[in-house]
């Protein structure tokens, strides 16, 4: 129904993580869909034939329709079902399509009838737009309508909220559903509305997450410091004003967040802000989840890192290891073949004085048999060999 | 870090010190076979009495010994939901990357949280000492990062919820 976009960026600082960011969640009140068409058409240089249907999250239907051969008008149409059954009538009320009206009073306006199946039909006059900079700016007002039409109709609700109507079925809790599977309940009480939210996660570390988010709402919420905004609750089980309710409804996962809202908080500029939050708590809770889920995930991913770093850290060291104690080996085949050299040469003629003494008896005859039988064996290391010659 | 704590960590790291004495042992039932007989526990020859380490309830820590193979399962303390659902997630996605870590196992020990291999192998690529420290490390570090996450994601509730409050005003 809405898009997020993020908002503000906050820090915190943690030990490991000194700067990790926080993206809060702000409910974008322009259809992202529908402001695209309308500025291709905006900006088209030659007149383009355009039959469009949109569709978002399968509860708003558009359809933007403009010829070729009247460039200059747009027809938007909207449907969507309404906010609240049974108080609320289907058609709109004539609040609501004053402030449709009232988006860009120049630009829109209201076409009657209501093209078949829509409950409202805008003709967009193209030519009223501005051509400067500002251009963008009307667009994505005339974008906000679903949002217009869904404050404007909870708007309704809540200024009833001072009128102490004595009508039967007052304090009955009224189900207001702005998305098929997200609904809402107002339970009017003299001097204030009571908001409940009925939580539902698929999986269970949703739910966890969420209840941590509720419990420091409700905290902050607590403290005096925030003794302006309207005291809210969490429950796991349903309130008691709910009682009497189609099962369906109060079968929850993640249990019962209300908002209890006084006059003041329907006085004047609040009255926007206090709508616009009802409306999009569920979204900014489900925002919250995701977000939160996606920094576990980082987390996780970085500690991974550092885990296996320790690992691999042993490895490499034992592989250094074994790599040092190798090149030392090396090292001393390579010294030790130098020294070799050396003593060769000095002890050389030594050595051939050694082998004169052993042979000095001379037999006749054996000469040759010593040559043969008695021969030192040609080493590498440079040994001459010594041939006698008989006498 | 906790004096409980410590004694705890000591303990797992003298056991492991004596348990982790482990040869090259083919499989006596299949030949030309090696495999861990911690796990296969064919032959009651081979293996040695497990040591079960508790710290309390929620940590414990179960050495089990054969000739070749030595198996370590850690439960970890989840003291609430939050923290049950982050060791889940955080010991999952480890135990899904098993790989990278060569000594982790994919799926620990039923009863346990997470579940580490380490074979002869192991302690011929690697030193003894430093796998023993590894080991002790992952767990110091296991039980400091899931409080860190805990104290992240109530700290991101408060600064949102505030975010939130703050629109109202």
């Amino acid at each position: 129904m809405f898009t997020l976009t993020i908002q503000n960026i906050h820090t915190i600082s943690e030990e490991e993580e000194r700067s990790s960011y926080i993206r809060m969640a702000c409910i974008e009140r322009a259809s992202p869909a529908l402001k695209q068409i309308l500025l291709k058409l905006c900006c088209a240089e030659k007149p383009l034939e355009i039959d469009h249907h949109l569709y978002e999250f399968g509860s708003v239907e558009y359809h933007i329709q403009s010829q070729a051969s009247n460039p200059q008008v747009a027809y938007l149409s909207i449907s969507m079902p309404p906010l609240c059954h049974g108080v609320i009538q289907n058609e709109l009320s004539s609040y609501t399509i004053e402030m449709v009206k009232g988006l860009c009073p120049n630009v829109v306006g209201i076409a009657e009838p209501a093209k078949e199946g829509y409950q409202l039909t805008l003709k967009l006059n193209l030519n009223q737009i501005p051509q400067n900079k500002d251009y963008d700016k009307v667009i994505k007002e005339i974008s906000t309508v679903h949002s217009v039409i869904l404050s404007s109709q909870l708007k309704e609700i809540l200024w009833n909220v001072n009128f102490d109507d004595a009508l039967q079925g007052m304090y009955k809790p009224i189900k207001l559903v702005y998305h098929p599977k997200d609904h809402f309940f107002l339970i009017r009480q003299p001097q204030r509305i009571i908001a409940v939210f009925p939580i539902r996660f698929r999986e269970k570390s949703d739910v966890i997450i969420a209840t941590a988010f509720f419990q420091e709402l409700v905290d902050v919420g607590s403290s005096d410091k925030w003794a302006k905004v309207p005291p809210c609750n969490w429950s796991a089980i349903p309130p008691p004003e709910l009682r009497g309710e189609a099962f369906e409804d109060l079968s929850t996962n993640g249990g019962f967040f209300t908002f209890d809202i006084s006059s003041r908080h329907v006085e004047g500029n609040r009255l926007d802000k206090t709508v616009w939050n009802l409306l999009n708590f569920n979204a900014y809770v489900r925002y919250h989840v995701k977000s939160t889920k996606g920094f576990i995930q980082r987390r996780m991913r970085k500690r991974l890192e550092s885990l296996v770093e320790v690992l691999h850290q042993t490895n490499l060291e034992e592989n250094e290891q074994t790599k040092q104690h190798q090149v030392y080996r090396y090292t001393k085949k390579l010294v030790r073949s130098a020294k070799y050299a050396v003593l060769k040469q000095r002890w050389g003629t030594f050595g051939r004085k050694i082998k004169r003494i052993r042979f000095r008896l001379k037999i006749h005859g054996f000469t040759r048999f010593r040559q043969q039988w008695f021969r030192f064996p040609k080493f590498s290391t440079g040994y001459t060999k010594i041939v006698e010659k008989s006498a | 870090m906790a004096n409980t704590l410590r004694l705890y960590l000591t303990c797992i790291r003298n056991t492991l010190e004596a348990a982790m004495c482990l040869q090259n042992f083919p499989c006596q039932e299949v030949e030309r076979h090696n495999k861990p007989e911690v796990e296969l526990k064919t032959s009651p020859e081979l293996l040695l009495n497990p040591v079960l380490i508790c710290r309390n309830e929620a940590e414990k820590c179960l050495i089990e010994t054969s000739i070749n193979s030595l198996r370590i399962s850690l439960k970890v303390k989840q003291a609430d939901e939050l923290e049950n659902i982050l060791t889940k997630k955080f010991l999952r996605f480890l135990s899904m990357r098993a790989e990278a870590f060569q000594v982790l196992r994919r799926k620990p020990v039923q009863g346990y949280d997470i579940s580490f291999l380490i074979t002869n192998y192991h302690c011929e690529e690697m030193q003894k000492h430093k796998l023993i420290d590894f080991i002790v490390q992952f767990m110091e570090d296991i039980d400091k990062e899931i409080s860190e996450l805990k104290m992240s994601v109530n700290t991101r509730g408060r600064l949102v919820a505030t975010e939130f409050l703050k629109q109202f005003i």
